[in-house]
């Protein structure tokens, strides 16, 4: 008998899901994880996903199940990002650039887009963070628009919605739920300032 | 002098459109409801102080200016009713209200970005167990500058200084590289260097691997930002490719 694997119980699939996202550098596909286990059920599969995630939360562990980029993976708890950072002598996180942000938030809606484009939109030349983000790899190139010159057209990676925690791009807000968001958030402080 | 209100802003203006929604936010206007002149002498009077502007934009924000003056002489000149808006008018409120939306969905991004920073993930894990084969992974040059860097700070922390006349030339560098690699395949970039006694012949060396790998006489692959740099001869058959792609 070669295949001497034995998910039979409920326990034993928990341990090899817990053992294989503790081992993964990179988020797991749950496809993969399910095909493995002999999910067949994807109902059964999403259950079990949840009993992982209770007991992580349950044994107050400092690990927790995290879902991005469409992927399963195995994080430290949020709390713990201090005594880390103590212990590890992480002096601070590098971050992206305003510039940055402007210019992913813009390819994240307008997909594909030029940076001709993009500089329109910020009302600023636009090559340098377009730059920076294909050496981070958060964007790159998916094809050229047919207009003259036939520049370079961009789209948000994978590593994206992975450096961001989304699992695909319609986790984001449409527009108008964006509108109403910054709204809700705005008014409380333009009150507490005309009293 | 006045305060800002609830608007406190510390950084620089990334560019004219925000500065434009700074000035509206200020005055707590609504962005369709904005009479362009009224902020025109606001945002000059920024552009002459030029506190909080960023210096490289300069050319940008007095582009806008000129834009803001020119609606502005237009709205004190007396106009049909049959024309209707300033169309300079009409698109720069439009940009307005396009930017605005950019710059609520950066701050989105921002604050998940800042929730994300808090999760650590696994890094290192398997490097020890991974085989020899490596992943080839482009690299820029950008990033084979800085692992030059940090070798030569690397070797700085040993301040031995020999005064020597040698000179090294990028030729026989090239032959040495090549040679080293026809009799062992393979050099640890990190490791060969540490062995040179000068920055000189450092530098001279790192030059060449860029101009070999220019050449596509060999192949080099750094794993990650920092590691050393892995050099091989470049495979037979594998011809140069075209400088299309």
């Amino acid at each position: 008998m070669e295949n001497e694997r034995d998910f039979s119980t409920v326990e034993d699939r928990l341990a090899f899901l817990e053992a294989v996202l503790f081992v993964s550098r990179d988020p797991l596909s749950p496809d993969r994880l399910a095909d493995f286990l002999g999910c067949g059920d994807a109902a059964e599969f999403s259950r079990l996903i949840e009993s992982l995630e209770e007991r992580l939360a349950l044994r107050d562990r400092g690990l927790q199940l995290l879902r991005s980029g469409g992927g399963l993976q195995l994080v430290t708890r949020p709390d713990l990002h201090e005594v880390l950072k103590e212990f590890f002598a992480v002096r601070a996180h590098s971050r992206l650039t305003i510039a940055s942000l402007e210019t992913l938030s813009i390819v994240a809606y307008r997909q594909p887009v030029t940076i001709a484009e993009i500089s329109e939109m910020r009302g600023v030349n636009s090559v340098g963070p377009v730059k920076n983000l294909l050496q981070k790899k958060m964007i790159r190139i998916t094809g050229r628009k047919k207009v003259p010159g036939r520049p370079a057209l961009y789209s948000t990676t994978r590593d994206f919605l992975k450096y961001f925690g989304l699992n695909d791009l319609s986790e984001l807000p449409s527009l108008e739920e964006l509108t109403e968001m910054f709204e809700e958030k705005e008014q409380p402080s333009l009150f507490t300032d005309s009293l | 002098m006045q305060t800002d209100g609830y608007q406190v802003r510390t950084g620089l203006f990334e560019g004219p459109l925000d500065l434009l929604l700074y000035l509206i936010r200020k005055k707590k206007m609504n962005i369709m409801d904005v009479r362009i002149s009224e902020i025109t002498s606001e945002y000059l009077r920024y552009l002459e102080n030029r506190s909080g502007l960023n210096p490289s934009r300069e050319g940008d924000f007095l582009m806008t200016a000129s834009t803001l003056i020119y609606i502005k002489s237009r709205s004190l000149l007396p106009r049909p009713e049959s024309l209707g808006e300033d169309p300079e008018e009409s698109r720069l409120l439009h940009s307005l209200v396009e930017y605005d939306k950019v710059q609520k969905i950066a701050r989105l991004l921002q604050e998940k970005e800042g929730g994300q920073l808090l999760l650590w993930r696994r890094q290192e894990v398997l490097e020890k167990f991974e085989s020899r084969e490596f992943e080839l992974e482009e690299v820029s040059s950008f990033q084979l500058a800085e692992l030059f860097l940090n070798l030569v700070k690397r070797g700085e922390r040993e301040k031995v200084f020999y005064i020597t006349s040698k000179n090294y030339s990028i030729s026989e560098k090239r032959d040495e590289i090549l040679g080293m690699l026809e009799r062992e395949g393979f050099i640890d970039f990190a490791a060969y260097v540490s062995g040179l006694d000068t920055i000189e012949e450092i530098l001279v060396s790192f030059f060449t691997l860029l101009e070999l790998v220019k050449l596509r006489l060999v192949v080099a692959v750094q794993k990650r930002l920092f590691d050393s740099i892995s050099v091989w001869k470049q495979p037979e058959g594998e011809e140069p490719r075209s400088h299309g792609e």
